[in-house]
């Protein structure tokens, strides 16, 4: 378990994804996968960086206040 | 458990073309391909748009069904509008990549290859020399054993992930792409068009791609990083409502074009990958039909030759990789070097590239010849042109 949690994670909105993958290889710790055909965002992997906000063709991922974190 | 030789995972033209080719190669072996989407060749996440040579190495075009139209003409479009038409000849084609991607998948079948689709891999796991693969779909769930996994599944590949490949890329060489069908417009439909600046797409290009007379694939791609906080799609409705309003957009798809170099490693014990899923698109233009292809010829064949030896570990499929990289790989670190320098010039030095350029001739309009007067015109490139040399 990581020592600091982040404050906010990603979380994807399937009714705009459109499950083009483009954010699978963005994503630093591979938190990001497609399974059975949707994508998911694995909370506890999630560092919380960003990186694959923005470049989401149709804006479908945005970060979230992380229950989890301390 | 049923086992199978080569497991082919994705049905675009990496995929098809490596299950062909492994068939072609060693016709004792069993070959499966499984494609996660109910139909080869959709949906469609791509431009289309293929050059002339390329294709011509792995199919016939001419009166072909899986043809949009032929094109023999480039116009560039400046920041600033300016347009810059380069030379009149055979360039290119604009695919129906859904047929044509049919048309792959029915060339392995043809060779002997089966084809599932609607079937997706859900995870793998090895097994002394041989994959555990889990797949679910329309005959339910299924188990397969396989000495070889060729992964052609794209840009999300997860069978670089479970290989243990690192297939990650940083965001400044991701392209964040959105494109419509657009009908009922007015352009050149002999001709393909790229648009260029930095407050239509940053970071990348758009483009009309012609389907036939008044009908496009109209798009763009753009780095996000470099954006004003729009995505894709938003800079693409911009573009298109101020270029052609009355146009009518028919259908729309979005996806991601890694513009980086081959990753470092594409080859595991058992494993291959191929085409978007080894980061193997050219970094300059943005294209990868026939680079996809081309390695997933390489990968069937390897694939095939090494079952034949009874070696498929790593060393073994290794030769993959350096065949991939003698053939495109290291013309790919080229081109990205290129696609650096170009980063930091502005939308002020296209527009004056574009007029330098139409001060030349049309006839006279050669690459060596466009190349001369530029490098004269505009000092800034003579860094741009170290770096393609050195």
């Amino acid at each position: 378990m990581r020592a600091v949690r982040p404050t906010e994670i990603a979380v994807v909105d399937l009714s705009l994804c459109d499950r083009c993958g483009l954010c699978l290889p963005l994503c630093p710790p591979e938190a990001i996968h497609l399974a059975l055909s949707d994508l998911l965002v694995d909370q506890g992997t999630c560092t919380g960086c960003e990186k694959c906000i923005a470049p989401c063709p149709v804006g479908a991922l945005s970060m979230v206040p992380n229950r989890a974190a301390a | 458990m049923p086992d199978v030789d080569v497991l082919v995972v994705g049905g675009g033209p990496a995929g098809s073309v490596a299950a062909a080719e492994a068939r072609r190669a060693a016709p004792e072996l069993s070959v499966v391909l499984v494609e996660r989407d109910r139909a080869i060749g959709a949906p469609v996440r791509c431009a289309e748009g293929v050059g002339d040579a390329g294709l011509r190495e792995f199919a016939d075009p001419t009166g072909s069904s899986w043809v949009a139209r032929k094109i023999t003409k480039v116009i560039f479009w400046a920041p600033d509008g300016t347009e810059v038409k380069v030379a009149e000849r055979e360039v290119g084609w604009v695919l129906d990549r859904t047929r044509f991607d049919a048309f792959l998948a029915a060339e392995a079948v043809g060779e002997g290859a089966e084809v599932r689709v609607g079937t997706e891999v859900t995870g793998m796991r090895r097994e002394g020399d041989r994959w555990v693969v889990e797949t679910r779909g329309a005959r339910g769930s299924e188990t397969l054993r396989a000495r070889v996994v060729i992964g052609a599944d794209g840009v999300e590949t997860m069978v670089g992930r479970w290989a243990g490949l690192d297939t990650r890329v940083p965001s400044r060489d991701m392209e964040s792409c959105a494109q419509y069908v657009v009908q009922g417009i007015d352009f050149d439909p002999d001709a393909i068009y790229l648009q260029f600046g930095d407050q239509v797409a940053p970071g990348g290009y758009a483009w009309v791609f012609p389907r036939g007379v008044g009908v496009a694939n109209v798009g763009l791609g753009i780095v996000a990083l470099k954006a004003d906080g729009r995505s894709a799609r938003g800079y693409l409705d911009a573009w298109i409502a101020a270029r052609y309003p009355d146009g009518a957009k028919t259908g729309y798809t979005v996806g991601g074009v890694i513009v980086h170099t081959t990753v470092k490693r594409t080859f595991a014990d058992g494993t291959l990958i191929a085409g978007d899923a080894a980061h193997m698109v050219n970094p300059l233009s943005g294209g990868g039909i026939v680079n996809a292809m081309k390695a997933g010829r390489l990968a069937g064949r390897t694939a095939a030759a090494a079952i034949r030896e009874n070696d498929t570990g790593a060393d073994r499929l290794s030769r993959y990789h350096d065949d991939w990289m003698q053939l495109l790989g290291d013309d790919h670190l080229k081109y990205y070097r290129i696609k650096q320098a170009l980063e930091d010039l502005d939308d002020g030095f296209f527009n004056g590239l574009a007029r330098t350029v139409n001060a030349i001739p049309t006839a006279k309009r050669t690459l060596g010849r466009i190349f001369a007067h530029a490098l004269v015109k505009h000092p800034q490139l003579i860094p741009v042109a170290a770096r393609f040399f050195f």
